[in-house]
């Protein structure tokens, strides 16, 4: 398992362990994806994850069943703002599931996975009352910065109005099995 | 609160008023000092995409993270100085920041008979005072979370 972070161990590149605000549990642990779009990062529930494909991968790849959900690219630029994310051999794609939606999302940089305790996702400010509610699951302290937690069903309904549900088997078991493939010296 | 009678004056009392004065695009403009939680300099604020007016980032200070609210486009003024500095505001909703002019705040104490009522529109006052030929505007920072809706 390709891990950035956990709670119970020192690392060096993640301030998100300088919390310590909660007693760890096992039980009550999250991980997330953490990939950056526009500059910004975001956290997907690796629950939702499907697998991370680049787009060479995906054109080659004759399965029908991916190429259903490459048609349902996702794009949160009007959504999230900044600019779109360019589409180049090795963009990397993003699959997410949610119940018996299915869809991706291109993503400018996949920084890995992060495991946190359920205590440690912050709860979007209450000040924020507009539809972002629906967007975001809450935030997490990501290295300097933050992460957005991603609702994976509202990142799928917006093509759920348009697509046919489509059941197929996954293209990769999970994202561990993808996880296995990436490596850019932040594995620990 | 106010009186907000014709003679815009407030009933006297013997403890003075304690503010925060600082400036948006040259703009003054006073908070009390119980509402303000902190100043540090401004960080980039991380935008998050929101359709809430006015709160559309947040920046993280440590391990908290506070909306910004953009009281400068609020205003319809621009923040001025390559240095501008961070407004840390307590709210009935929780802390937020507001991103203000590198001039530095002062503080400033008021006799209560001073303060009149705010006679613009633009933004919600618990008052004002005269400075000069300057009406100074001290922010109702909780009703600025009710014009956000």
């Amino acid at each position: 398992m390709w891990v950035v972070a956990e709670n119970d161990h020192e690392s060096a590149d993640m301030s998100i362990q300088e919390q310590g605000i909660s007693v760890p549990s096992a039980s009550s642990s999250a991980r997330f994806l953490i990939v950056t779009i526009s500059g910004r990062y975001l956290a997907l529930d690796t629950g939702s994850v499907e697998g991370v494909l680049t787009i060479t991968e995906l054109e080659s790849d004759e399965d029908p069943a991916i190429q259903g959900v490459i048609d349902r690219t996702v794009s949160l630029v009007m959504q999230l703002g900044g600019s779109d994310v360019s589409t180049h051999p090795t963009t990397r794609v993003v699959m997410l599931a949610d119940r018996e939606m299915r869809g991706s999302i291109r993503v400018n940089e996949v920084h890995g996975i992060l495991e946190i305790q359920q205590s440690q996702i912050l709860p979007l400010p209450p000040q924020f009352s507009g539809v972002e509610r629906d967007w975001y699951r809450g935030m997490i302290l990501f290295e300097k910065s933050i992460a957005m937690i991603l609702n994976p069903t509202w990142v799928l309904q917006m093509h759920a109005g348009s697509d046919a549900v489509q059941e197929r088997e996954t293209p990769r078991s999970s994202v561990d099995t993808w996880a296995i493939g990436v490596s850019n010296g932040r594995t620990c | 609160m106010l009186r907000t009678g014709e003679t815009g004056k407030r009933e006297a009392t013997h403890s003075p008023w304690n503010f925060v004065v600082f400036s948006i695009g040259g703009r003054r403009l006073a908070v009390k000092t119980l509402e303000v939680a902190g100043i540090s300099p401004w960080k980039p604020s991380i935008p998050v995409g929101s359709r809430t007016p006015f709160i559309t980032s947040v920046v993280r200070q440590d391990q908290a993270i506070l909306p910004v609210f953009d009281l400068a486009s609020f205003l319809r003024l621009h923040v001025q100085g390559n240095h501008p500095l961070c407004l840390r505001i307590k709210h009935p909703l929780g802390d937020m920041v507001m991103c203000i002019d590198e001039e530095m705040p002062v503080l400033h104490t008021l006799d209560p008979a001073a303060i009149q009522a705010y006679r613009g529109k633009d933004i919600s006052a618990e008052g004002s005072y005269a400075n000069g030929l300057d009406e100074i505007p001290i922010l109702a920072l909780s009703q600025l979370g009710s014009c956000m809706k």
